[in-house]
């Protein structure tokens, strides 16, 4: 059983109900405009940022957001240049983000444990004031969803004509990819910079599953975070491993569960 | 209910800086006129609704509109799979005058039902948008720019592949607007149809040439316009389609 009246239970508690919120909001818009690579890789990207952190002693959180918002910049710039697609320029940011932060860390730490902290993250170490940052961020999610749910409904329905529309295309997709980044980061702490996909992509894949309207879509993604959260955080401290491991062997059997059977259903009733 | 117009001299406009994408057009239309927008794939319809819509960077002349136009896309360029019904999309049309954090207004929620029933689509508000067939879709789409309530009207290719249902409903649709006082510019392959509206403008890279259908509609122009291949001739010399890749219509 959970100990509830332990301080790090009660906060690694919060952090993933607080985590679940931007799962649904934010993880909806992930998968429905194609982005799951690049919040894998935005998360995956903050590793040397992190390293760096800890060699020189500045704030992990502020060093992951420099080098995940770097890492937002520098992949719209090869976008744009029109040299390759979104899905080459980011698969060959990440590459080179990964490889950096294995050579640095291979300088800077002298235990792998240190590392594996970093790649899969950690309850027992999480603060108050990862709590409290975790909160400003999911505030920050919900005032950008309140602000751009519709220009990021129209745009990503039909891109060529959401000017047309009234809306502002390019600035709310920047601002959705740079909440997106704000996510993954101050998701670091409690799943690790390679699990990131597992709060911000898994739940509202396996909800795509299950539903085609968009608010059923991030309700019930929000709820599949939460509750696989939750029981992530009872699987790590019982098993004694890493929330982000528990929570990716949860989501994936969740989604495996529901895929086979939405398939099985879509079997039994021809269209 | 709004007066159109459209008025265009000497446009030049490029996305990449020192390749014009379009040059020399030059035409007017007033309100209550449907142009028929006629060229080969790649010949610049698109980007002159780019142009109107703001949305190319003009390098030379100018272009008055009578107000923000709406845009209807070829229905292939939404995405079938986004979790939208018909009525979400239409109400997409009331975005541009609500405020971020109000509700599209109960008067714009009833003016979408309407602008439904008028395109004959009364029952498919709840329909998935991606599960309509493409006249349907089409249509949809035509009701949002209906909602948006716009004296200019783009619609970029509306009635190719669509059913003949859709099709009737539609053209019934133009002449309704064309009442109303609306500018239609209306981007199509079908030269025949194009030969039914007010005026016709032709183009390949550049303005080929605009005028009434009779003075315009001749072989030799829409040689011009899409090349000879493509023009398909009956009886004495009428042109009667060009179509996409080489089909006639």
């Amino acid at each position: 059983m959970l100990d509830l009246s332990a301080p790090y239970i009660q906060r690694a508690l919060l952090e993933m109900l607080l985590l679940a919120v931007p799962a649904g909001l934010l993880g909806s818009w992930i998968v429905l405009r194609r982005l799951a690579f690049f919040a894998h890789a935005v998360g995956t990207a903050s590793f040397p940022g992190l390293v760096l952190a800890s060699a020189w002693g500045i704030a992990p959180p502020l060093a992951a957001l420099a080098t995940a918002l770097g890492f937002g910049v520098a992949q719209e710039r090869l976008e744009r240049s029109g040299r390759m697609g979104a899905d080459a320029a980011t698969g060959l940011l990440l590459v080179g983000c990964l490889a950096a932060g294995v050579v640095l860390a291979s300088d800077v730490f002298e235990s792998g444990a240190e590392v594996d902290t970093l790649l899969f993250g950690s309850l027992i170490g999480l603060t108050a004031g990862d709590v409290w940052l975790t909160a400003a961020v999911v505030a920050g999610v919900v005032a950008l969803e309140a602000g751009l749910r519709r220009h990021w409904l129209g745009t990503g329905f039909e891109p060529a004509g959401a000017r047309a529309l009234g809306l502002r295309p390019v600035a709310a997709d920047r601002l959705l990819l740079a909440g997106i980044a704000a996510t993954a980061v101050v998701a670091l702490d409690s799943v690790g910079a390679l699990l990131v996909t597992v709060v911000l992509v898994v739940p509202a894949a396996t909800a795509r599953l299950l539903t085609s309207r968009l608010a059923p879509l991030q309700l019930v993604a929000m709820l599949l975070a939460a509750v696989e959260g939750v029981a992530a955080v009872w699987l790590a401290d019982a098993l004694n491993v890493g929330a982000g491991p528990a929570m990716a062997v949860l989501g994936g059997g969740v989604f495996a569960a529901v895929a086979g059977a939405t398939a099985l259903r879509a079997r039994a009733v021809p269209a | 209910m709004s007066a159109g117009g459209v008025s265009v001299r000497g446009l030049a406009g490029a996305y990449v800086p020192g390749r014009d994408a379009l040059r020399d057009v030059s035409f007017a239309a007033g309100a209550g006129e449907i142009v028929g927008v006629l060229g080969p794939n790649g010949g610049g319809k698109t980007t002159l609704f780019r142009a109107l819509l703001g949305e190319l960077p003009i390098r030379r002349g100018a272009v008055e509109l009578a107000g923000r136009p709406a845009y209807v896309p070829q229905t292939e360029r939404a995405r079938l799979d986004f979790p939208v019904s018909a009525f979400d999309v239409v109400l997409m049309g009331a975005y541009a005058r609500t405020a971020w954090f109000r509700r599209v207004a109960a008067r714009d929620r009833a003016a979408a039902q309407a602008a439904l029933d008028r395109v004959g689509l009364p029952d498919s508000a709840t329909a998935s948008f991606g599960a309509l067939s493409g006249g349907q879709r089409q249509r949809v789409l035509i009701a949002r720019a209906l909602l948006q309530d716009a004296p200019v009207l783009l619609l970029d290719e509306p009635l190719s592949g669509v059913d003949s249902v859709s099709a009737a409903r539609i053209e019934a649709l133009f002449a309704e607007l064309r009442q109303e006082g609306r500018t239609l510019l209306v981007a199509t392959h079908d030269v025949r149809q194009a030969g039914e509206w007010d005026r016709v403008l032709c183009l390949n890279g550049r303005q080929v040439d605009y005028g009434r259908p009779a003075a315009v509609l001749s072989p030799e122009t829409l040689r011009e316009t899409y090349g000879g291949d493509l023009i398909v001739l009956e009886g004495g010399g009428r042109a009667i389609g060009v179509g996409h890749h080489g089909h006639a219509h």
